[in-house]
């Protein structure tokens, strides 16, 4: 095994850099989507590793020292990012709320029966490379907040309650945005996917 | 018997979002048993249970698709992280 000193230099950080910052940029990038947030969460990692190096455990193993900072970052990103659309509602959402208002009647029971006929193949369509790109075009298509939130329980890879408690959320704030996205995303996936191949 | 009915008797909108509820935190037994009533007589509310499961996958599967491209750091970038620590 590697001996590690138990002084861990600029040195040893301008190595690790090298070593370990595509895999944690590429990480970091598929957990937001965004290559410039993840660039910037890539650096912060760095320099908290760096100020915090008296912590590091020289037996330990840099790259997962590392990757638990980062997931730390992440996290903290996604709770400000929650804080954000919380406090306030983008029109894009007003829009979405709307829309997913109109499924239903003044009694609150569907204006329109859902189509079951449409969904019986399941396991075929989700192998579908063309059901995969309506199901990118009807991610973009919601609120940012809400594909947020909807894709949070995977980005995370935590269970509801705690995604909850990390991105201090009330769990009725957070099904409720489930359901209307799910309700914005069957409807999507009926219009563009369904109708387009009958 | 109708104001009762109208008490116990969920909305389609109601019970889809108990049927979302339920995989977050799960329901109170007075939730569960006006749930099980409007389920067991609404068939687009079942419908939509199914279809709600479905687009878990679907979604799983899509948050999974995103993570294939290896993307790499430009050596100037790593440069100004290196810069960065002092």
């Amino acid at each position: 095994m590697e001996q590690v000193k138990s002084q861990i230099t600029k040195d040893d950080i301008t190595v690790w850099v090298d070593q370990y910052g595509d895999e944690l940029y590429s990480w970091a990038s598929f957990k937001t989507s965004s290559s410039t947030t993840a660039e910037d969460l890539v650096q912060d990692t760095f320099i908290a590793a760096y100020q915090a190096v008296d912590k590091f455990k020289g037996n330990s193993n840099p790259k997962t020292w590392l990757f638990s900072i980062l997931k730390n970052k992440i996290i903290d990103h996604y709770r400000k990012k929650t804080k954000s659309f919380l406090s306030y509602e983008s029109e894009q959402e007003q829009k979405g709320k709307q829309f997913t208002d109109s499924f239903f009647d003044k009694n609150e029971h569907w204006s329109e029966m859902p189509n079951e006929s449409l969904w019986d193949d399941e396991d075929h369509i989700l192998d579908d490379p063309d059901f995969q790109s309506t199901m990118k075009k009807c991610m973009d298509d919601l609120p940012d907040n809400w594909q947020t939130a909807i894709l949070s329980k995977y980005i995370l890879e935590k269970d509801s309650q705690e995604i909850c408690q990390e991105l201090e959320i009330s769990p009725s704030n957070y099904w409720q945005i489930l359901h209307r996205s799910k309700l914005m995303l069957r409807k999507c996936i009926e219009l563009n996917w369904f109708t387009a191949n009958e | 018997m109708k104001k009762l009915m109208n008490i116990l008797m969920l909305s389609c909108k109601r019970a889809t979002e108990l049927i979302e509820k339920r995989l977050v935190v799960g329901l109170s037994s007075g939730e569960k048993i006006r749930l099980k009533m409007h389920m067991g007589m609404c068939e687009a509310c079942q419908t939509y249970e199914k279809q709600s499961i479905i687009m878990d996958s679907a979604v799983k599967k899509y948050a999974e698709g995103q993570n294939q491209e290896n993307v790499k750091l430009s050596p100037k970038r790593k440069d100004k992280i290196i810069n960065s620590l002092d």
